[in-house]
């Protein structure tokens, strides 16, 4: 049982952990077993990135978005205690309009597998380089064929997220006009 | 070093885009609408590093990097999904969706 049959029995099981938490997230009632059942999904595709070597994307998987995107998440939900919202329906006649794009992706993807030329498929590289912190570094910031590139896109997506935090803030506060309000029993959000 | 064939890889991506793209467009919950946004990214993250690692000529780390801003992007979106959100909720006592649709009152 050399090393490519561990990882494939790995793959297996961390691709059938991946596809039922994604399926819970789509059939669970309440939000906070749905957030449960994505950070599943998002640790068990870490996993899948380990194994194709991507190592720096398997810790940011778990880093930012199994610890922070989601901890804000869960962080909201309980905030809210959206248990008391009982008048919103799980799914509703509306819903129904949104089998049609879902179903007909799914089939157009599995006609592109299952009719798929063996031959055509194409192969992976097992010395393509290992996606570790140094060769992204290299390609983010290194100076080569796309100087400048990647970097200035680095940036401009630091302006994006410091948008996004000040957008937040202003959309979360209750009233924009009252620097200081009061604390209420609720607490000042 | 074997690799996993870029088949399953990609057969993985679609099965949670496609259960993304399905919680977005069927649930009424704001938040499960937010959580299948953040599952089409996950599945589009796998595509790109997947797609790095095949054969060919030239070296693919673009394809390592990209996910970086996807994940960046994601966090984002995030974060003002649910300060918009809990604008909402706090004016209309509901998390459905149809709630949005009422927002310039």
């Amino acid at each position: 049982m050399g090393f490519a049959m561990i990882a494939q029995v790995y793959f297996w099981i961390f691709a059938a952990i991946a596809a039922l938490c994604a399926l819970g997230v789509f059939a669970s009632r309440h939000p906070i077993n749905g957030a449960m059942c994505l950070i599943g999904t998002m640790v068990a595709l870490s996993g899948v990135f380990s194994l194709i070597a991507s190592p720096f994307m398997a810790t940011l998987q778990v880093l930012v978005y199994a610890g922070a995107v989601m901890m804000l998440l869960v962080f909201v939900i309980m905030v809210l205690n959206s248990a008391k919202d009982h008048s919103t329906p799980l799914f509703d006649g509306a819903g129904l309009f949104g089998i049609l794009p879902a179903v007909a992706l799914g089939a157009l993807l599995v006609r592109v597998f299952v009719g798929l030329d063996k031959k055509s498929v194409v192969a992976m590289n097992p010395e393509a380089p290992r996606g570790d912190v140094e060769a992204i570094s290299k390609t983010l910031f290194g100076a080569g064929q796309h100087v400048g590139g990647w970097a200035l896109l680095f940036l401009g997506v630091g302006l994006v997220l410091l948008t996004a935090i000040v957008g937040a803030v202003l959309l979360a506060k209750r009233h924009l006009d009252s620097p200081s309000e009061p604390a209420t029993i609720e607490g000042g959000h | 070093m074997e690799t996993i064939p870029l088949i399953q890889l990609q057969i993985l991506s679609a099965i949670l885009f496609v259960a993304g793209l399905a919680t977005v467009l069927m649930r009424r919950n704001l938040f499960f609408v937010l959580m299948g946004v953040e599952l089409m990214l996950n599945a589009a993250n796998l595509s790109f590093l997947a797609w790095s690692r095949v054969q060919s000529g030239v070296s693919t780390m673009e394809g390592q990097v990209a996910p970086l801003f996807s994940i960046a992007i994601a966090a984002a979106e995030a974060c003002v999904g649910l300060a918009m959100l809990l604008a909402v909720f706090r004016s209309r006592e509901s998390l459905d969706t149809d709630a949005y649709s009422r927002m310039k009152e």
